[in-house]
């Protein structure tokens, strides 16, 4: 076999190599493009489900104006953020004045017996928690891709792929990150 | 190593180890059967593999519409139970699977399995005693541990358990008739066959050790589940609660037998008939204690 013909096959293999490489780079950091808008239709699907929170609360704890007022702020927010920070930021903000609502309307009895909150509190249970497994989704496709980013061989070929390091999700409340399961 | 990475990945590990070792007990009962009875012990070499690939395969790619027969599941819509298609929902969201479908056995002993040959295709069930006899947490716990088996790919792991099982099983069962019915022919043509009785001792003993190391598959791929179900919730306690219910219960499943038994939750076999080197599952109290590691675990 002449020299020529092995530096073709060398070339090729090397090619048919980089190839990989740079899809699985590629690849990864199109599963962050989705699990993010994973985060984002979770997100809206919670919005949405705010103004008939806020409308059974009040009918029966008009009077608790901040806790209501606080969830009204953060959902208004959260829809205007639009950098990931800010949409982190305003996520944790409507989680923890959500929970601030919720323990507030431990105090009503009545409240808490309506047929239209016993409704709500199962869609905000699995709401609550499907936000949260997204983010976390997100963080572990972010992970995998940063690593991915950082270690040989993937690394020679980020430059090609045109593809970086990427954001974690944070979420400011601690909590909020490690416990994912929300009890109404 | 109570953290689920460390415990995935050494789950990971042992069960390929358990593979290796039924391959090389594959190869070995080949051996015996090509060196020490001809022509004819050669021959029932590959007749083995055939019907071992062809029951084996058979049944797992179809497995989810023939485990609803066998169990008597009925398959849901979204409609019929809401809160329950919510936390499947959920766990779909934390591990990036498909939706998968979902069945109800009509049983009051509290249990749940996973099958289907792929993410694509599979199939998730409970008892209507496990609906009935757990909070919310509990029910994601359990409802993660069957869609850790489904990311996982256990009906595939241990169909390659099964068959392998499966090729030792009929290579010993078709060599002892033919020691038993015909062996005396291989002696008259002479040649250096050990004696018989030395033959005799791995043809008993490789398909007993074949059903061992299909029952520790088995079991890993259980500390598997329960450690991928961890990487899915966050929530350890959730999965330990739900494992104590099961602990305390006492009901067995009535459409139960051994062929299914591997898929559950909990075996739905009597634990006494069983030795634990045959057990499907490990100690339930053994799984409860590493999910309690993890709960002190900061990690998680």
């Amino acid at each position: 076999m002449d020299a020529s013909l092995l530096i073709i096959i060398a070339v090729a293999l090397f090619v048919v190599y980089a190839i990989i490489q740079y899809n699985r780079l590629v690849r990864l950091n199109v599963q962050v493009d989705e699990a993010f808008s994973q985060i984002e239709v979770q997100l809206k699907r919670r919005a949405d489900l705010i103004p008939n929170l806020v409308e059974t609360v009040k009918g029966y704890a008009s009077h608790e104006r901040e806790a209501l007022e606080k969830v009204v702020q953060a959902r208004s927010a959260s829809t205007t953020a639009s950098t990931l920070p800010a949409i982190a930021a305003a996520d944790g903000a409507l989680t923890n004045a959500l929970r601030g609502l919720l323990a507030v309307a431990e105090a009503y009895p009545d409240l808490k017996a309506s047929s239209n909150f016993l409704q709500l509190q199962e869609e905000l249970a699995t709401t609550e928690n499907k936000v949260s497994f997204s983010r976390q989704f997100y963080n572990e496709t972010v992970r995998s891709l940063n690593t991915a980013v950082k270690t040989i061989p993937t690394s020679f070929f980020v430059g090609l792929a045109k593809v970086g390091a990427r954001e974690f999700y944070e979420v400011d409340d601690p909590s909020a990150r490690n416990v994912p399961n929300v009890k109404f | 190593m109570a953290n689920f990475r460390a415990l995935q990945s050494a789950n990971r590990r042992k069960t390929f180890f358990l593979l290796f070792f039924m391959g090389v007990l594959v190869w070995f009962i080949a051996y015996i059967a090509i060196a020490n009875f001809g022509g004819s012990g050669a021959s029932v070499v590959p007749l083995a593999v055939l019907i071992s690939l062809v029951s084996v395969w058979g049944s797992y790619y179809a497995s989810d519409k023939l485990v609803l027969r066998m169990t008597r599941a009925q398959v849901i819509q979204e409609s019929d139970n809401p809160k329950l298609f919510n936390l499947v929902n959920e766990v779909c969201i934390a591990s990036g699977l498909p939706m998968p479908k979902v069945a109800i056995v009509n049983d009051p002993a509290p249990n749940a399995f996973a099958t289907g040959r792929d993410p694509n295709h599979a199939l998730i069930a409970f008892t209507t005693g496990l609906l009935e006899s757990m909070d919310r947490d509990e029910l994601q716990g359990v409802v993660a541990h069957e869609m850790a088996h489904v990311a996982n790919r256990d009906t595939l792991v241990s169909a390659v358990a099964a068959t392998t099982a499966g090729i030792v099983a009929l290579i010993s069962d078709i060599l002892m008739r033919m020691l038993w019915f015909g062996g005396g022919r291989n002696r008259d043509h002479g040649g250096n066959q050990m004696p018989i009785f030395l033959a005799i001792i791995p043809l008993i003993l490789a398909p007993i050790a074949a059903t061992m190391l299909k029952a520790a598959v088995s079991r890993k791929r259980e500390s598997l589940a329960d450690a991928t179900a961890v990487a899915f919730t966050r929530n350890p306690a959730g999965l330990r609660a739900a494992l104590e219910v099961l602990a305390r219960d006492n009901t067995v499943v009535q459409a139960r037998s051994s062929a299914v038994a591997h898929m559950y939750i909990e075996s739905p076999l009597d634990a006494s008939a069983a030795s634990r080197l045959f057990a499907t599952h490990p100690p339930i109290q053994e799984r409860i204690e590493n999910l309690r590691k993890m709960e002190s675990n900061p990690l998680v």
